[in-house]
């Protein structure tokens, strides 16, 4: 447990096709937003090249306010990795894309520089969470 | 800024801090009674007890000779918070990319 993160996933898919639909707008916008939102397709600007813009608005579903996205990526190699790094947060996202054979790809998402001082509001309100929660996350680790 | 969540995040990159943390879980504890289940100095013990009051994850107290180690949740919880938040977002975003892999593939086979 570092100041990173990684998130990894398994697809019954080839990775060139992972690739291409994860850099391609209109593929782009089937997952990116979360849950209860989605991301406007003419916000969608994806540079596929070392300092291209990497950018694109989510808007919630329930009541139209929006999350800007802002990046720039940092490399491109095709069909096995890429790389961002987030304007405003300054966290750096690696995207590699690892051949499982049988047409399967292993998608991993390793994120480095999270942020410095991220604190919510809603965290900070002064809630003090039972040491059994404590403890529990502790396991987790 | 002394708590902010990369502190927090360097805090619990030890394991034996993260048993430290455990410990304290169930209560107050001196430098002492810390030491004990590891076999490590009360130096080294008191170095990373150093790096947790950093990182504001315990408190000491003020009494010179015991200075009871107490722990101190709220940086954790905004920890715990914020990966719990960001590891579901990418996890639905996994889903979805999965769904439309497929669906993608099926048109293609058609």
């Amino acid at each position: 447990m570092t100041s990173e993160l990684t998130f990894t996933r398994d697809f019954d898919a080839p990775r060139e096709l992972i690739f291409k639909v994860f850099l391609d707008p209109d593929h782009f916008v089937k997952f990116w937003g979360p849950a209860g939102t989605h991301t406007a397709p003419d916000s969608v600007i994806i540079e596929p090249w070392a300092g291209g813009r990497f950018e694109n608005t989510m808007v919630s579903n329930a009541d139209g306010s929006a999350y800007d996205f802002r990046a720039t990526f940092l490399a491109i190699d095709e069909p096995t990795s890429f790389s961002w790094r987030e304007t405003q947060s300054g966290m750096t996202s690696q995207t590699t894309l690892v051949d499982l054979g049988e047409g399967r790809t292993r998608l991993v998402i390793h994120q480095s520089d999270v942020p410095e001082g991220y604190r919510s509001p809603e965290a900070q309100a002064g809630f003090m969470t039972s040491l059994d929660r404590f403890a529990a996350y502790l396991a987790d680790l | 800024m002394p708590d902010d969540l990369s502190v927090t995040f360097a805090a619990l990159a030890d394991p034996t801090r993260r048993a430290i943390l455990t410990r304290l879980a169930a209560g107050e504890a001196t430098v002492n009674e810390l030491a004990e289940p590891f076999s490590i100095s009360l130096q080294a013990v008191s170095r990373h007890l150093k790096v947790l009051e950093r990182a504001s994850l315990i408190t000491r107290g003020r009494d010179a000779q015991y200075r009871p180690c107490k722990l101190q949740p709220e940086p954790l919880n905004t920890a715990a918070d914020w990966i719990r938040e960001h590891r579901q977002i990418w996890e639905e975003r996994f889903d979805r990319l999965d769904q439309h892999l497929r669906e993608i593939q099926k048109g293609d086979s058609s």
